[in-house]
């Protein structure tokens, strides 16, 4: 038994031509039966409402709008059709401050180019297997940006503003929250 | 009494939400194979995209920033200066190893380094830029594929020596 990929829908936003027929390809070898392409935030961002897709693979540079507006966008705009939706960055930039960046934008996953097919699998494998908390605060919504969870402390909770495990997750419908 | 700590509560408060996993309701358990993991790579591997008009496009932007770099007093907005040599650099990074020169990406990935590191864009350090533009340009119009070889390996030691001077000779600033 693996992956019923046949069963998701894939959104590549890419202003590199080849490249984005590459990153569909890999994802067609995959067995994901609907790719779609986008050239760029603001197209991405058109076919995100469109065809609410299951994945957003964006890269990061590109005009007039860029993968890490696309992100915020999707995680703060009123009219994105899935706030939650699993976003992997591909990017040229490995430096730290960058991730950071890209962390605070809202981005679930980060990939950088280049990059061999076992790496954007394993993106694939953890937004899957892993997928993270949101977090909601005042100038923030998206992926928590911690990465080890609260959760794996099993010593007492001594101070007063430490709530137990049951406490920690808010269940809130994606429908109810997009209202 | 100044110096103790305030001791108060945080006042901002989030809320955490764990959305279902419905990406995982669709596509079920079990990973992909080997088999289907080998044949992307074996794609990715074989695709036949001609790189060069890609790198020359890059490599003009790169110089475009480097000329603009050059006429820009120094008092002007250092990381607009900057930005306009490291996106095309960061392309050259990540397209060069996708599309067969993966010395293009090792060159590319010293330029980035490099470009993260400085704070003013000096005669030196436009030189230097200068220097990584010229090599990527000879890697790719002489259709270097692969590591390069012992040429590749020369190529790569000029160009940290000499991002290692500039950085030995700036020591003491904060660049």
């Amino acid at each position: 038994m693996s992956y019923q990929f046949q069963n998701i829908t894939v959104l590549i936003v890419e202003d590199n031509q080849p490249m984005l027929e590459l990153a569909k390809a890999i994802m067609t070898a995959f067995g994901v039966k609907n790719v779609l392409g986008a050239k760029n935030g603001e197209e991405g961002f058109k076919k995100f409402c469109e065809h609410n897709p299951d994945i957003i693979i964006a890269d990061w540079m590109m005009k007039p709008m860029d993968g890490i507006s696309l992100a915020r966008r999707i995680r703060n705009d009123h009219n994105s059709p899935n706030k939650f939706v699993p976003f992997v960055l591909m990017t040229g930039f490995s430096e730290k401050r960058r991730v950071m960046q890209a962390r605070d934008a809202g981005v679930t996953g980060f990939l950088v180019k280049p990059f061999t097919a076992r790496d954007l699998y394993k993106r694939l494998y953890r937004v899957i297997e892993r997928p993270r908390q949101f977090v909601r605060s005042e100038d923030f919504f998206g992926p928590d940006r911690r990465r080890k969870s609260v959760n794996e402390y099993e010593g007492p909770q001594r101070r007063n503003t430490d709530v137990g495990p049951e406490d920690y997750y808010v269940s809130i419908e994606p429908d109810k929250e997009n209202g | 009494m100044v110096d103790q700590h305030f001791r108060q509560t945080p006042r901002r408060s989030a809320e955490f939400i764990k959305p279902p996993n419905m990406l995982k309701t669709k596509v079920g358990s079990g990973g992909l194979g080997d088999e289907i993991l080998n044949k992307a790579q074996d794609l990715l591997e074989n695709n036949t995209v001609d790189f060069q008009p890609l790198a020359e496009m890059y490599l003009a932007t790169l110089m475009k920033g480097i000329e603009m770099a050059k006429e820009t007093d120094p008092d002007s907005d250092q990381e607009l200066i900057i930005s306009r040599m490291l996106y095309p650099g960061m392309q050259l990074k990540a397209n060069g190893g996708m599309f067969h020169y993966p010395l293009v990406t090792r060159i590319a990935d010293k330029l980035i380094q490099f470009l993260e590191v400085i704070e003013q864009v000096d005669v030196e350090a436009i030189e230097i830029v200068l220097a990584f533009h010229t090599t990527i340009r000879v890697v790719v119009m002489g259709r270097v594929s692969g590591d390069g070889g012992k040429h590749g390996i020369e190529l790569m030691r000029a160009l940290n020596e000499a991002c290692m001077r500039y950085f030995d000779k700036y020591k003491d600033s904060d660049l």
